[in-house]
Formats: structure tokens, sequence, C-alpha cells
């Protein structure tokens, strides 16, 4: 064994200034009558150390401390080479750690971290409501601490002109919301103040991409006018191609269309979010308590007296917050779950090198006899697993791209955000980082154990014999670590995967069996003229059902788990709004006669509509859900009660009572701030929003049907262009579908999961086989002893099992009290599973034990074949 | 043996230096032939460590102090061979006058307790 000697002309000098003084020393001893062995021996005595003279002269010469370091990477790259299939397994368990970690960092960091990407973006600020147009210019105008801007959630538009009419994402903002935001055009303009003023706002920004796409780039766009909704509108301008806000899908932005006149639409209806930016030295607590300040004042603008306890204000909070705060938990939980993960494979690589210390016990010794501090041998011994964990970052680094796309198409595309999250810059140095930490980390604990050597004991031959027992038990406790964490993270996805399943299969109220959907989406104007959009739905509804591959169809103002929907404001009779509530918001659902037929909605009470009640003649009917019937008239009949809008004299009469659908989510029925459902018959007498009593404009067909939709997407669309030319049809999917991109979140959180529990899982079981195996090398001796006195193969099999088995037992026991503390934190994320669920625990823990018996087994059955006559031989 | 080692003095930081470069004086010298001039002058008293020594004429030669350079020896052998350099010359004078205050002050010190002590 030959120490890695200093390279470089400097050391050889070192050596050969050092030779020659030996060589005089020597010569003089001879000189004055010593033998020349004697001679050589005392002249060494006298010198001392050679190692550690030539090391104390070498601090002299600086950069020593580097020097030493590139030193240590150079002999740890060689051991490397030495020990390739250690290395092998190493890094690539380091892989899977730090790749898995640096993808759900980069998301992270890109998702939840990342500032927004608008100037100032502190400043900004949401207020926690929805407000109408009317309450926005109130408090635009009258507020002390923040530039007020607001935006509609993403709206639809129908862009017609061309050869297919296209229906796009788009939003309606005040006229400062650019200057606000503090954004540019990339060209031409953004809209100016007063631009959303009745008679100024026929004007359209463009996305980068629908500039690109729809209009070939054409430097001329800027000035032309084009065909939305049936109106047209002049391009004022078109933004840079990051631009995408407030959703990735947003493709225009038209001005806000602020116009008191329409009273019951300025008031009531078309409720929006607001944002602001807080004033230069204006806090978010003087932000709030302007508000609430102001509330009176909006309240006495409204254009019906609006009870002063009746709205609530929203609270401000910062943007940031608004846009990702609902997303906290789950990301932060999917980190957590792969720094466990890495805490597995960290085990797992330290005792491949607590098992290879034991070996590497006699080089150790010899290096610290040769001088060498212990301090020394641990940044020796740590620089090794530095440089392993280096080298599985820096391929974790790729595999973590590749993971990250994957990742992308895992996760439910609607998550805002989701366009910022790369590997970038920042990642990069999260992984360096965490590769450093990592390997200091896994490297460590067996450097520490091994440098502390007994010299005596450890130069001895055969003085390995029995193997160290405090690193055995130092493996142990790894290994046991390693069990109790996989139980965690196999428990976590376990209680993940149950509640997609009941998500998945919780009853949404509906039968989404054989239903097709498909959005109609004709021009507001053309629906102006009474009478003109009912005739065409009928028309449309009456074709449709005559296409062979249709058994049934009907028409809905929008679709159950998060569709569009209507919200009326309304009195309801003999209900007394209580002190501090505000007024019922029930929303509206307007459906052609037959929706509750062709969508499995039950009857529960009372009559459903018949063709009759879309008479403009007819008697004002509606249904109610059963919830709201609870809600409003509890233990008593609601079918003959009335209800109406606030801003009307017409009261409507309820007919009847319909079993409660999902139309929020497959948690939730309704939104929190939503008291009630109704259900109007399509026709004059619907409530279009807060609007006139009129049909709604764009309705979805909901379509009964045992073909796959791509089998008629075509027929619809031609039935539809022959009616009439202009009308997009959109949607078109199975009801299913859209009932699974409902859990879209829960299903990619719940995948996310298992695939980091079935990595756990994977590395704890090579965790608890390979220290088995390791001791089972170890007993060879001990287990040949004991078939040599007659213990008989089966005992010897039990012994090394049961040895894996008492490792795993403590480590689920570990797991289990973890599990119960930690999988709290991800309640919100269940549904219908408690976070302590026996059934889950129980199945885990056996698992784990099984896995972890399977993985004894292999080394048990080597023990069992030992021959005791090798064995006792074998030194 | 452990004769010689009890009347071995530990050299007192930094003197070190100054012996060096004041062997040095006589003409260059390798490290070998430095630490038997210091043992020879003072009467193998001052036994200077090869640990100390090396790192020591290395600290020196890296601040221009001394100069090394390899040369043949009576006995063929290739050695390196230290000097002084002008710097050094100049370091000697000032470490020599450092030490010769250092002295007369330990003096001035001892002298007083000597004469206590003997009355």
């Amino acid at each position: 064994m030959k120490l890695p000697s200093w390279p470089g002309k400097k050391q050889q000098q070192l050596e050969k200034e050092i030779d020659s003084h030996l060589e005089m020393a020597k010569r003089d001893r001879v000189d004055r009558g010593e033998t020349a062995q004697q001679a050589e021996a005392a002249a060494r005595r006298e010198f001392g150390n050679v190692a550690l003279v030539q090391r104390t002269t070498r601090e002299q010469w600086g950069w020593v401390w580097l020097e030493d370091c590139l030193q240590d990477l150079r002999y740890a790259a060689r051991t490397m080479r030495r020990n390739a299939g250690l290395t092998l397994v190493a890094v690539l368990t380091l892989i899977l750690g730090i790749g898995a970690n640096t993808a759900i960092f980069s998301l992270v960091d890109g998702v939840l971290l990342r500032p927004l990407s608008f100037p100032r973006p502190d400043r900004l600020v949401f207020l926690t409501d929805y407000y109408p147009k009317g309450a926005f210019v109130v408090m635009r105008d009258q507020n002390l601490t923040m530039d007020l801007i607001a935006n509609t959630d993403s709206t639809e538009f129908n862009l017609t002109g061309g050869d297919v009419p296209v229906r796009l994402t788009g939003t309606s903002v005040s006229a400062n919301w650019f200057r606000v935001l503090g954004v540019q055009a990339a060209m031409g303009r953004t809209f100016q103040d007063g631009e959303d003023q009745p008679g100024k706002n026929g004007l359209v920004i463009l996305s980068h991409s629908l500039w690109e796409q729809r209009y070939g780039s054409d430097p001329n766009i800027i000035g032309r006018s084009i065909l939305l909704e049936g109106l047209s509108r002049q391009v004022v301008g078109v933004m840079a191609a990051d631009f995408r806000y407030p959703s990735p899908k947003t493709e225009l932005w038209v001005p806000l269309d602020l116009d008191p006149r329409q009273v019951g639409d300025y008031w009531g209806s078309s409720y929006m979010p607001i944002t602001g930016r807080l004033h230069p030295q204006t806090t978010l607590q003087q932000a709030n308590t302007d508000l609430t300040q102001q509330r009176p004042k909006v309240l006495a603008a409204f254009a019906w007296r609006m009870p002063n306890d009746s709205w609530i204000m929203g609270s401000v909070i910062p943007l940031q917050e608004a846009i990702v705060g609902g997303l906290r938990t789950s990301l932060l939980t999917l980190l957590g779950a792969v720094g466990l993960l890495l805490l597995i494979a960290c085990a797992n690589v330290a005792n491949l090198l607590l098992a290879r210390a034991a070996v590497r016990q006699k080089e150790i010794a010899l290096r610290s006899a040769l001088g060498a501090s212990r301090w020394r041998i641990i940044r020796q011994l740590v620089s090794e697993s530095v440089l392993m964990s280096m080298l599985g970052g820096a391929l974790g680094l790729f595999a973590a791209r590749y993971g990250l796309s994957l990742l992308k198409a895992t996760l439910p595309a609607d998550m805002p955000r989701l366009e910022n999250v790369a590997v970038d810059i920042r990642v990069l140095l999260f992984t360096a980082l965490l590769s450093i930490l990592t390997g200091i980390l896994f490297g460590l604990v067996p450097a520490t154990g091994s440098s502390k050597v007994d010299l005596t004991e450890a130069l001895k031959t055969g003085g390995d014999r029995t193997g160290r027992s405090g690193n055995n038990r130092l493996s142990r406790t790894l290994v046991i670590g390693e069990v109790a964490i996989s139980v965690v993270l196999v428990i976590a996805a376990g209680l993940l995967v149950k509640s997609l399943w009941n998500l998945s299969n919780a009853n949404p109220g509906f039968r989404a069996e054989y239903i097709v959907t498909a959005r109609i989406t004709p021009n507001p104007s053309f629906c102006k003229e009474a009478g003109r959009c009912q005739t065409f739905y009928n028309d449309l509804l009456a074709r449709v059902r005559a296409l062979p591959e249709v058994n049934d169809a009907a028409a809905v103002n929008g679709l159950p788990l998060g569709g569009s929907f209507a919200t009326v404001p309304s009195d309801v009779e003999g209900y007394a709004v209580p002190a501090g509530a505000h007024v019922p918001m029930l929303m509206e659902r307007v459906t052609t006669p037959d929706y509750l037929r062709v969508m499995g909605i039950p009857l529960l009470q009372g009559r459903a509509f018949t063709e009759a009640d879309t008479a403009e003649s007819a008697q004002r009917v509606a249904l109610i859900s059963k919830g709201t019937a609870e809600r409003f008239w509890p233990g008593k009949n609601p079918i003959g009660a009335h209800f109406k809008p606030r801003w009307m004299r017409e009261w409507w009469t309820i007919v009847g009572v319909v079993g409660d659908v999902h139309e929020h989510s497959m948690t939730r029925n309704l939104e929190d701030w939503l008291d009630g459902e109704i259900y109007t018959p399509y026709g004059p007498h619907a409530i279009n929003d807060s609007g006139p009593e009129e049909p709604p404009v764009a309705l979805t067909l909901v379509i009964r049907s045992s073909q796959a939709p791509k089998r008629f997407a075509g027929d619809l669309q031609s039935v539809v262009s022959q009616l009439k030319g202009d009308v997009p049809v959109t949607q078109i999917e199975t009801l299913q579908g859209w009932l699974a991109d409902a859990v879209a979140g829960p299903r990619s959180t719940a995948s996310l999961f298992s695939v980091f529990a079935a990595l756990a899982l994977v590395l704890g079981a090579v965790g608890v086989y390979g220290v088995i195996s390791y001791s089972v090398a170890q007993r060879t001796r001990e287990i040949g002893i004991r078939m040599a006195l007659g213990a008989r193969r089966q005992e010897v099999l039990y012994l090394i099992v049961g040895h894996g088995a008492a490792l795993a037992f403590a480590g689920v026991l570990i797991g289990l009290a973890g599990a119960f503390l930690l999988t709290r934190l991800m309640s919100s994320l269940l549904y219908g599973v408690g976070a302590a669920d026996p059934e889950t625990y129980f199945g885990v823990a056996l698992l784990l034990v099984v896995v972890a018996i399977a993985a004894s087994y292999l080394p048990a059955r080597r023990a069992m074949r030992v021959d005791p006559v090798v064995a006792l031989r074998y030194e | 043996m452990a004769n010689r080692y009890q009347n071995r003095i530990e050299l007192l930081q930094g003197t070190l230096d100054l012996l060096i470069l004041q062997t040095l004086r006589w003409g260059p010298q390798h490290g070998y032939g430095i630490s038997q001039a210091i043992r020879l002058n003072s009467g193998d008293i001052l036994q200077v460590d090869t640990g100390s020594l090396y790192p020591a004429l290395h600290r020196l030669e890296r601040q221009k102090w001394i100069a090394a350079d390899w040369k043949l020896s009576e006995n063929k052998q290739r050695v390196r061979v230290y000097r002084l350099t002008a710097a050094g010359k100049k370091r000697l004078l000032s470490e020599r006058s450092r030490w010769a205050q250092l002295s007369d002050a330990i003096a001035g010190v001892l002298e007083p307790v000597k004469k206590e002590s003997e009355a």
C-alpha cells in the first residue's frame, strides 16, 4: 500500500532533498565507524516521520488546503474506479434521490417561490372576494391605499371572419390594468385610462401566439379590426410571447364595459376579482383598514338598497398568495416526500460505505500509523462520498430534466404558473448544494466510525474476522430508519390513492356514462331578437336527436363540476336574512325539459319541467336541489313556495325538488359563497344572471350515445354549421372525461406519491438485503460452527430471516408512529379517509414486513447452504 | 541517548529563522549541513528537529530571504543548497538586533532575581 504521492516537480524535489539528507547523515555515521545497516536505521530514526516532515513542509508552500482537496478527490476517483460495482449502485441510488428532489424543487420554485414576473411584484395584492363592476368603480376611485384593477375570470369569445369560427379564451380588464401591473405591449400599445367606458371600448389586445398562429405574425395587424362575439374590435396591441395572465390559456384582452345604465349587469352580475398595487409606503394592514372603511360607501352606491350587514368585504392578501396559495400544501407535501426519499437513498449509500469501510480497515489503520490525523482520514473518506454524490447530482440533473417533462404532463394543465417551471440556474445551485450536503451526510456517518481505529487490533492478521460491532450497530440503525421512512411514504401514498378512489367513485349526483358533451356558443347579438335563439336550439336538438348515433339529447347552460353557471341574488319567501349574513346567492341551471332525464338526476318531489313551461305565457316555475330545500325550508314542503331575483318584481314558484349534484367539485356540491341551487326552464322565463328575463346565449348539449365522441364530432359540427355558419362547437368530449378532469389534481398527487412510495419500497428492500447479506458474509464462520454443532439448515434460515424481520419490525413500529404524526399535515388533501386510517396503516405495516422478509430470504438461503467444513477453514 | 535529549533545548519560536540565516552567512549550505552546523556550533545543545527545519527552510525561501539551487556535493550527490539573498542579509541584521534586545531584556529580568536567591 503506497500513499498517493504528491504530483509534480516540487514534491519530487522535496523527496530528493530528504533522501540526500538521510544519505549524508548515514555517511557521517559510517565515517564514525557504524555499520551501514546501523547507520541507515539511526539516520532514519533521527530524521523522524518522513511523511509528516513532507506534509508540514508542503504546508509552507501555500494553497495546501486546496491542493489537499484535489489530492483527496483524485484519490477518491481512483477508489471509486476500483470499486466500480459499489460505485454504480451508489450513484444510481443518488441519481434517483437527487433527481427526484431536483425535479420537485424546480416545480416548487417555479410555482410557489419565484416572485411574479411583474415589476415590484411584492406590492401587488388581491382582494379575497368578487365584486360587481359598480363596486369596482367606486372602490377604484376612492381607495387611498392602492391602485385597483379588475379583470374577469377567463371568458370565452367567438372569433369569426375566418374559415372556421373559433372559440378563444380571453379576459375583460379595466383600462388601467396593464399600466398598474406594469406591463407593456410588444407591439402597439396597451389600454389607456378611460377606454373601459361604453363607446370607447371597441378594442382588443392579442397574445403573441394568437397573432402568430391566426394572423401569420402580420406586422400590420395594429389598427386592423377583428370580429369578436359578432362585434368589431380594433387591434391596438400584441403582447410579448411570455405574457399569459391571468390564465396560461389567455389569448386576448378586451376592455371592460363599465356602463352604469346597464343596471343589472353593472351592479348585479359579472362579479370579478379585484387586484391592487399598494401605494409606496403603504402596508397590507393599512390597505385592509382602508377597505373596511370604504365598505359603507360602496354599499350606499348600489342601485338597490343593500342591507348594511348583507355583504362582507374581502380582505387584502398578497397576489402571489392568492394565485398559488391553494397549491402550497400539495407541493410542500411532495417536496417532503422526495426529501424523505433522499434520506432513504442516503441511508442506503451510507450502508454500502460502512460495509466497505470494514474491508478498508487495514488501509485506514496504515494511513493513521503513517501519521495521518483523524481529521485527515475523515476528510479523505468524506471527499469520496462527496465526489460520489456530485456525480449522482450531475446525472440526477439530467434525470430531473427528463422527469420534469413527465411531471408537467402528469400535473393538471390548468395549474397556475406551470409555464415558469424549468431547470435553470437556481435549480442548478440547489442541486449542487444538495449534492454536497448529501455527500457529507452519507459520508460522515461511516467516516467518523471508521476513523476511530485501534491500530494494533486492525493491523493484526485476521483481526477483521469478527467484523466491527460498532459499524454493525450503525448499519442496523440505518436500515431501521430506512424502513421507517418507507413506511411513512407508503402510508402517505396509500392514503392519497384511497382518497382518489373515494373521489372517483363518489356519486356526483348524475350518471356520466354514455354522455357526450358539446358547447354551442352563438354570438350574443344573434340572440338579441326574442325567440331567435330558442328556435335555433330547438331545431338543433331535434336534428341532433335524429342523428343515428344519438339516443337522447338535452341542453343546459353549463356542466356540473365546474362548468359555467348563472348566479341570482334572491329574496326567498319566508326566509329572513340573519344579521351579518348576505342575501341568498342562488346558482342557476337553465335546462331544457329533458335535462334531468338525460343526466339521470333524480326528481325527488313535485314535477319536472314540461314543454309548456318554456312558453312566453307560462307561469314562472323553478326546481330546487335537495340541499337548497333543506337549507331554506327545513322540515317543510317547499313545493309552491316562491323566490325572486332581488331586482325584479315577479316571483318564481317552486314546482319540484331534485337530487343534489356535485356542481362545484367532487368534494363540494356548491362553491361556499353560494347558498342554493335552482333550475329554470330554457325559455323566456330563464333568468340571465342578474340581467333581465331572457334565455342564456351559450348552451352545452348533453347527448346520450353509446358511440365515442370522435365518431360523430363531424356530424355534430355539420349539423350546427347547416343551421348557422358562424357558431363554434367546442368541448366535444365524454362526460366521464370531464369527470376525470375534475379529479386531475388529486390524481396527479396520488400518482406522484405512488411512484415515490414504490421507489422508497425498492430502496428499503435493497437496504435490508444489503445489511443481511453483509451480516451473513460476516457470520459465515459462526454459521459453520452452529451447523457443525448440529443446527439444522431450517434453523439457520429462520435465524437469518428472523434477523431481517426483526429489523423490519422495529422500522415499521417507528414508521407507524412517524406516519401518525406526519400524515396529519396532509389531511386537507384527503377525502373520505382519515389521516390515521387503520386499514392503510395495517396493510402497509404488513407489506413492509413481507418485503423485508423477502429481501432477507435470498441471503438466508445462501447461509443455509454454508458447508461447515469450508466455513471453518475460511479465514 | 536519554541524556542527549535532556540536554536539548527547545528553540524559541522564531529563533530558528535567526539561526538558519546566521549559519548561511558563512556560505551556502544544504539542510543536513545547516542542522549539523547548528548542533556543532551550540556544542551539541541545540538539536534542530527536521520537522521544524525543512518547513522553516521552505518558508524562508518563499519569503525570498534565502534561495535554493541544486548542486553536486563532494560525494557526487545532488543536494539542495541554500544561500542568503540580499533581502535575507537585511533580515538577518534586524533579527540579530532584535535578538540582542531580547537577550538584554531577559538578562535584565534575570539578574535581580539571581541576586535575591543568592542572598
